[in-house]
């Protein structure tokens, strides 16, 4: 009866019998709720801590993907480019080429006049000889 | 030869570099598009930023002032201020600190070209609006010289500063500066032209053309070379300072060309296109401005010299190496400073840098005769076989081999920087220059003392002079100056002359190129397809009736077209075919052999060397020579080999004459040259001999007049002239005749009674004995055929 009328009043006692302003009950449950969303924020703290790295690690490999994205396409137009350089290589090379070409063409008419002119001398050393 | 280029690592200029210009041979200002001037010192290799040109002034060109025309502003001879020409149309001059002196707003649209003249008093532009202009050296408007309706790209003046040269398109226009003055023009290529050079001390002018060819014409306007196509537009093309060699510059290529169009070498830096090009002043190093804002710079390398068996390759900037072909024993020498000139001949090695003079003698490498150099700029050296020569910016120096300066020749009006290898020449004892004012005068100077020839009058001939040389060998007396004028006629004139007129005697005409030997006097020159060698040029002074025989010919059609005459060493004609290549030919070693002796007076060796050879020619040569030599046993056998009859007789005749002065004056009349057997005659008192003489050359007037004047053989001069009268049957007309004919009886008997006394008085005159003998008498009466040949 007692018990009735406390509760009325808003008051209840436990098993230890003390005093409460909450049911048991109530207060109990309340208790564990408290504990579960403990446990919830914990996990959920774990849960973005993993995201986070997660996300981290998305991000490193997106700027490494966008990287060697830059890197394929610089190399496919050195490539592309590459071609062009060797033919102005090429060019180049030619034009030094005629020229020397054209140096070892001189070199060669001086060694023919100076072995025509190495024979004509022999010619004359012989002719002098043999008059004698 | 080649370029060695150079490049910096990272361009100073952070835009297209446009123009370069050298102040000294080791100070450079460079502008670009980024509106920077930049200083280059070649010698710290440090840059520095001189000025900043404003936001709107893009330059096109930069021009330095002339060094010579500065005279003694300029502290070891470096230029003080330079003309900019800019894309808003105005012209800045500028000096060196970089301090705008004066800015001119001078054309519509660009200026595209600015040049000084050569003397600094006048300064052209020419730009986008197709105006040439022609201004003050403060920077007033002269006078505008023409109006183009296209972009005029580059502009030049000419060697007297007289003549402007531009381009009009595909035309290249040179116009006189008098107002109305016809331009002469061409067409000189296929594309617009986009640079032009004209080199005052060759007078060739060159020129690059989007048409991807450069060329070279003379000032005529007649093409020299032409260049095949190359694969990009030629952007510059500049003349070195002597005008050896040229460079020509166009997309990532450089190129270095000898005068005559052909290239030394190519190269192929990384650079764009070279926009501009500019020599230092001892013509060493091209600096270049290029596309990519690099400025290159190349030196000349690997320039070879041969003389003998040895041969110096300048290896690098500062270092040459010769070698003993003989022994293959090579010498490296190393200098301080950079190398300028170099000469190889006559036992001697000649290095000039910047700032020294080395000798080496060709017997020991190690220990060269050194001495400094006033002045850096060394253009030329030439060598004798004594001393040498060496020009610079202020005058001209010879040197003796051991380092002492001989002296300095000097005339009124000389520019040392205008003097080149073809108006100055130089032999053991005398010095010549051609005036550049005056082209006909050449001045003479004696090489020990350096003081002007004989009565200090110059050489003139009657027309502009292109060539000139002097023989190297025999007695100083009789040098000779071989000259090609103006219309390529070759003559040959007396150098020493004592109180006589200068001989000046026509050898050939349509003559290109020539060139003495270095041991004997023979001569080599070039013709149209053809070389002559005089084996002994100054037969024409002895005998002209020799002088075709003397000569040698040699078809060059085996050398290709046209090629240029080097050198004559030895019986070696050393040629450079047109397209570049050195050719040797050889001639007959006889006449240097025959020269030697004859040098030697050993005639009888030189007599069986002919008879060994049987050659007319050679024979020829002999005769010249003994006659020359007055000895006359040699000269009989020398006319009698080469079937001369009438000059053997002549001899005879003159081995019987008693008198020596007589004998002189026969051998000078066997040469041609009676005016100097008469003075000759008359000089030793044969008075008789002289009026002879007059009479046989039928100079009748002559004849009467000496025997009036000397009162002696009036009836003789008579006499002859009646029999003369007789066989033509013909009157006296001759006023002078008939008036001494009057009273004057002719007897033949008393004449010849008389021509014998003479000669009864010649053979006891005490100095004519010698080698007299008694069939004298008589003999002049005789026709001489030797005699005859001076009045055909």
């Amino acid at each position: 009866m007692a018990d009735e009328a406390l509760a009325k009043a808003g008051l209840h006692f436990d098993e230890l019998n003390k005093i409460r302003v909450l049911e048991p009950e109530v207060a109990q449950q309340t208790r564990e709720l408290k504990e579960e969303c403990k446990d919830f924020v914990d996990k959920i703290g774990e849960f973005q801590k993993i995201v986070g790295t997660f996300i981290e690690m998305v991000d490193n490999v997106a700027k490494e993907v966008e990287k060697e994205k830059m890197k394929a396409i610089g190399a496919r137009n050195l490539l592309k480019s590459i071609a062009k350089q060797r033919e102005a290589q090429q060019q180049q090379l030619q034009a030094v080429i005629t020229e020397k070409r054209m140096q070892l063409e001189r070199l060669r008419i001086q060694y023919d006049a100076l072995q025509k002119e190495e024979g004509e001398q022999n010619e004359f050393l012989e002719q002098l000889i043999s008059q004698k | 030869m080649r370029f060695k280029t150079t490049l910096q690592k990272l361009p100073k200029h952070s835009e297209l570099v446009s123009c370069v210009g050298w102040t000294s041979p080791d100070e450079l200002y460079s502008g670009a598009d980024d509106h920077l001037i930049i200083r280059w010192n070649m010698t710290t290799n440090e840059q520095s930023t001189v000025m900043t040109l404003p936001n709107d002034c893009f330059p096109t060109d930069m021009h330095w002032f002339p060094k010579s025309a500065s005279g003694m502003g300029g502290k070891k001879g470096a230029s003080e201020i330079f003309v900019l020409t800019s894309t808003d149309g105005k012209i800045h001059i500028i000096n060196r600190s970089g301090r705008v002196e004066k800015s001119t707003e001078a054309h519509k649209g660009a200026v595209l070209s600015g040049r000084w003249s050569y003397d600094g008093t006048a300064l052209v532009t020419a730009g986008e609006d197709g105006q040439v202009k022609v201004w003050s050296r403060s920077g007033m408007l002269r006078s505008t010289l023409t109006q183009n309706s296209i972009p005029v790209y580059g502009v030049c003046w000419g060697p007297d500063c007289d003549q402007v040269l531009f381009t009009n398109g595909k035309q290249l226009v040179i116009k006189p500066l008098q107002a109305n003055a016809k331009p002469s023009m061409w067409k000189a290529h296929d594309g617009i032209i986009l640079t032009i050079d004209w080199n005052p001390v060759n007078n060739l002018i060159i020129s690059g053309a989007e048409d991807c060819k450069y060329k070279v014409w003379d000032t005529f306007g007649r093409p020299m070379y032409s260049s095949t196509a190359h694969e990009y537009p030629i952007t510059s093309v500049a003349w070195t300072p002597d005008g050896e060699l040229f460079a020509v510059g166009s997309f990532n290529t450089l190129r270095l060309c000898d005068r005559c169009g052909w290239s030394y070498a190519l190269e192929k830096p990384n650079t764009g296109s070279v926009f501009n090009l500019a020599w230092s002043g001892d013509g060493t190093q091209v600096a270049g401005a290029c596309g990519n804002s690099h400025v290159i710079f190349a030196n000349i390398i690997e320039k070879r010299l041969e003389w003998k068996n040895f041969e110096a390759t300048v290896t690098s900037a500062k270092q040459i190496q010769v070698r003993n072909v003989m022994n293959d024993v090579v010498e490296k020498l190393d200098f301080r400073d950079r190398i300028i000139k170099v000469a190889l001949g006559f036992n001697n090695l000649v290095v000039a840098t910047s700032s020294q003079c080395y000798v080496y003698s060709i017997k020991n490498w190690n220990t060269p005769v050194i001495f400094e150099l006033k002045e850096g700029g060394v253009t030329l050296i030439k060598q004798a076989e004594k001393h040498f020569l060496m020009v610079d910016g202020s005058g001209v120096y010879v040197f003796s081999y051991d380092g002492r300066l001989v002296c300095s020749p000097k005339h009124q009006g000389m520019k040392a920087d205008m003097l080149n290898a073809q108006t100055l020449t130089l032999n053991n004892d005398t010095v010549a220059i051609r005036d550049k004012t005056d082209e006909k005068v050449v001045y003479l100077f004696d090489a020990q003392t350096g003081k002007a020839m004989g009565d200090g009058k110059p050489l003139m001939h009657k027309v502009e002079v292109l060539e000139m040389a002097l023989d190297q060998c025999g007695p100083a007396t009789e040098r000779k100056l071989a000259i090609i004028d103006k219309n390529h006629d070759l003559f040959l004139t007396s150098v020493r002359i004592f109180g006589t007129e200068r001989k000046s005697t026509k050898l050939a005409s349509m003559i290109h190129m020539m060139t003495w030997n270095d041991e004997t006097n023979m001569l080599a020159a070039m013709t149209d397809g053809k070389i002559f060698v005089w084996y002994y040029p100054n037969a024409v002074y002895v005998d002209a009736e020799l002088l075709p025989k003397t000569v040698a010919e040699k078809v060059t059609s085996d050398f290709g077209k046209s090629p240029q005459l080097l050198g004559f060493i030895g019986s070696h004609l050393i040629l450079r075919r047109l397209e570049g290549s050195l050719v040797s030919t050889t001639i007959a070693p006889y006449p240097a052999v025959l020269h030697t002796f004859v040098a030697a007076s050993r005639w009888e060796d030189a007599v069986r060397l002919c008879r060994f050879v049987k050659d007319d020619g050679l024979w020829a040569c002999l005769a010249a020579m003994a006659t020359y030599a007055k000895d006359l046993n040699t000269a009989e056998i020398a006319y009698a080999a080469i079937k001369e009859v009438e000059k053997v007789q002549f001899i005879n005749n003159i081995k019987d004459i008693p008198v020596k002065e007589a004998r002189n004056a026969e051998m000078a009349l066997l040469c041609g040259n009676y005016t100097d057997s008469e003075s000759i005659l008359i000089q030793a008192g044969l008075t008789f001999r002289a009026i002879m003489l007059n009479v046989q050359l039928y100079n009748w007037d002559r004849a009467l007049e000496l025997a009036v004047k000397h009162k002696t053989h009036v009836d003789t001069v008579l006499g002859f002239r009646q029999k003369y009268l007789k066989r033509f049957e013909r009157k006296e007309t001759n006023k002078r005749f008939l008036q001494y004919s009057e009273g004057i009886e002719i007897d033949w008997e008393k004449i010849e009674s008389k021509i014998q006394m003479e000669y009864q008085k010649e053979r006891e005159r005490p100095s004519g004995n010698v080698g007299a003998t008694s069939g004298g008498a008589g003999d002049a009466t005789k026709p001489r055929s030797g005699g005859r040949k001076e009045r055909a």
